[in-house]
């Protein structure tokens, strides 16, 4: 088995004397599409948002395609070239239009040429089917239409693996089903995803593995289609039967 | 060549430092409590367009807002005497300030008013509460909490500029240490010192109105 | 000696005052500014040492009044046996008030952007620098306009202080025609009226600002 692109080794976190993550270990091959479930306050989004660095750790080690994160690091520029995020209230830049939202990062960051910039931008809302959307700006677009836009942006820096916090907890209903086929794309495409979610369905369907935390742990992690069938602990039981 | 400092020459002056002090705490005191009761009233006339009175009010917190408290304390103590008013030092003073921060006042409360949801006066209209209930309970007491933080300030701003109504002779703190320099020399020192009175003196009013907005304002323990 | 005033010379006398306030607003508005950028860069500063002591910049220049300010540069110079002229004592201090409370604004105006701006500019590998630049000061700025403006009515009105040490703009030129007319109640009119000329064009932009910028939420600043 070749060495995994995201390695996670004895994480711990504390917000004061709250203990949030009890020594987390887990691997993420290329490609794989991992889900993450578990109750609020169970630290799900915490180990999501350590993995670029938007929380700090106090213990442990993280590890993306080679670029190691220590407790305390400061400098992560690096880590974060490779490591994209979406969040769940997408988090546009109010004052840009779709396309300079897309641009800026490559253009600031990686100091890409402008027109160069603009094509990546181009392609990458053409990605997420929003092509006539690159001159709207946020305010202008509906909320699955802004999900997509934050998509085609975290996309356009090329990471090696894209993070999803509840990506469609803050869409109205008839608007999570355009997020998820752009996920699911990307997932045919080869792209590895680690996401926090509470679309059990699509988990299922579309996730290679599954992750039950609880208390800090990982409770529970393997295919989610044999988790679902057979939870082995009652925690998992009775959360997927409490969101079913 | 070096200057050295006397702060002692100040010290020596504490009596006059602490009437002064006392001078300027009484006229805050006065002027906050009559201003904020002029602001409440021109603020309930203007959010709920009683008319002339809104018209009127509306009128006298632009002029007064748009321009300076010195400018004000001189019309009332110089030029009030050719229409045969004629008042003490202390009454130009305190008048200037309630008007002063009357003006502001109903601005700051007025936006809190109309900052109140509807649905609010709504839902309490549909509990039976009377017109004068509803305007105690769900419309004054919210919007004063919302903007009491605002009004503090306000409060602060108006101390710290009753120190230009030495210019009338008003025995307030600047015009401690107005004598004091003209006694001791020592005008740097003194004014250093005078300043820091004051300083302490916003932040001890400060900490006061939290406290009484805490008690009176918001009735209620600090959320956990 | 005695001099009489016509209408025409007291008009006259006091348009002169008006301009000399208008130039000390402008002066103490453009280095007050300047001023003001500095101690917001440090008080937003990652060093505790430069936070502190622009705190503490803040806290003394909005906790004690215009005229101690006034004072202590007028004489505190004048320590130096430099004779001060009270135009330079006077945009001095004018300078200093301004840059704490617009420094304070400006603060405001910038922790007004959500924190998610902060994050997904930091996940998409943005330096400090790079965030401010691109999206943090961006956006504050347009959510400082309003409230500079309506500061700009402060330093106007607060130019009057500055009659007490001594420079001859409209207040102090009116005080001096008062006692020199013995009509204190018209010039003190004519005053109020030459502020309330410059202060509520002011007034009135920062408030249709404030409108356009806030839509309905209200808050002051």
């Amino acid at each position: 088995m070749e060495a995994p692109l995201v390695r996670i080794d004895a994480l711990h976190k504390h917000f004061g004397s709250n203990h949030v993550l009890k020594g987390i270990d887990l691997r993420i091959q290329q490609g794989e599409v991992v889900a993450i479930i578990g109750r609020s306050g169970s630290g799900k989004s915490t180990l999501l948002r350590s993995i670029n660095g938007l929380e700090t750790f106090d213990d442990g080690l993280i590890e993306v395609d080679g670029e190691r994160l220590y407790a305390g690091q400061t400098d992560l520029r690096a880590l974060r070239q490779k490591v994209g995020m979406v969040f769940q209230q997408f988090n546009l830049f109010p004052h840009l239009t779709a396309g300079e939202n897309v641009m800026l990062a490559p253009q600031v960051v990686k100091k890409t040429p402008k027109a160069e910039c603009e094509t990546i931008a181009r392609a990458m809302l053409a990605k997420v089917g929003l092509a006539e959307k690159f001159d709207a700006y946020p305010d202008q677009l509906s909320g699955g239409q802004q999900q997509r836009v934050a998509i085609a942006r975290a996309l356009a820096m090329q990471p090696k693996v894209l993070l999803c916090d509840e990506i469609t907890s803050a869409l109205d209903p008839e608007l999570v089903n355009e997020v998820l086929a752009v996920v699911k794309q990307l997932a045919a495409e080869g792209m590895t995803l680690i996401m926090v979610t509470h679309e059990m369905r699509f988990a299922r369907e579309v996730g290679d593995k599954l992750v039950f935390m609880y208390q800090g742990r990982v409770h529970e992690s393997g295919h989610p289609k044999e988790l679902f069938a057979a939870p082995q602990t009652p925690e998992l039981q009775n959360f997927i039967g409490a969101v079913n | 060549m070096a200057y050295a400092f006397d702060f002692t020459a100040v010290a020596e002056y504490h009596t006059q430092l602490l009437s002064g002090v006392g001078y300027t705490l009484l006229l805050t005191a006065v002027g906050a409590t009559l201003g904020v009761a002029m602001g409440t009233l021109g603020a309930v006339l203007r959010a709920w367009r009683i008319k002339p009175f809104a018209q009127v009010f509306g009128l006298y917190v632009e002029l007064i807002r748009n321009t300076p408290f010195i400018v004000q304390l001189f019309f009332i103590f110089f030029g009030l005497p050719a229409l045969g008013i004629r008042l003490a030092e202390w009454q130009a003073a305190t008048l200037a300030v309630v008007i002063n921060l009357g003006a502001y006042s109903t601005e700051i409360i007025r936006a809190g008013i109309q900052a109140i949801p509807r649905g609010q006066i709504e839902a309490a209209g549909s509990l039976a509460m009377t017109r004068s209930q509803i305007f105690r309970h769900v419309v004054l007491q919210p919007a004063l909490q919302k903007v009491w933080p605002a009004l503090s300030s306000q409060i602060v701003i108006v101390m710290l500029g009753t120190s230009v109504c030495s210019q009338i002779a008003a025995e307030e703190l600047t015009f401690a240490a107005n004598f004091i320099q003209s006694r001791n020399f020592r005008a740097f020192e003194t004014y250093i010192v005078v300043a820091l009175v004051y300083l302490g003196l916003s932040i001890a009013l400060r900490a006061l109105l939290a406290r009484l907005g805490q008690r009176f304002v918001v009735k209620r323990r600090a959320a956990a | 000696m005695m001099m009489e005033f016509t209408l025409w010379d007291i008009l006259r006398n006091l348009g002169f005052g008006a301009l000399w306030t208008i130039g000390l607003s402008l002066t103490a508005f453009v280095l007050g500014g300047t001023t003001g950028l500095l101690v917001l860069a440090a008080r937003m500063a990652k060093s505790p040492w430069l936070q502190r002591g622009a705190r503490i910049y803040i806290e003394f220049f909005q906790g004690t009044p215009l005229l101690m300010q006034l004072f202590m540069v007028f004489f505190g110079i004048a320590l130096l046996g430099v004779d001060v002229p009270p135009w330079l004592a006077a945009a001095l201090g004018l300078t200093l008030f301004s840059s704490a409370y617009l420094a304070e604004i400006w603060r405001g105006c910038v922790e007004a952007i959500p924190k998610g701006q902060w994050e997904a500019s930091a996940s998409l590998a943005m330096t400090w620098l790079e965030q401010m630049r691109h999206v943090i000061l961006p956006q504050a700025l347009r959510v400082a306009v309003a409230p500079t403006v309506g500061f700009s009515v402060q330093i106007v009105k607060g130019t009057a202080v500055t009659s007490i040490i001594g420079f001859a703009e409209l207040t102090k030129t009116g005080s001096m025609l008062a006692n020199a007319t013995f009509q204190p109640f018209m010039v003190f009119g004519f005053v109020a009226l030459g502020y309330f000329i410059l202060c509520y064009p002011l007034s009135h932009y920062a408030a249709s600002l404030e409108r356009k910028f806030h839509g309905s939420t209200s808050g002051s600043h």
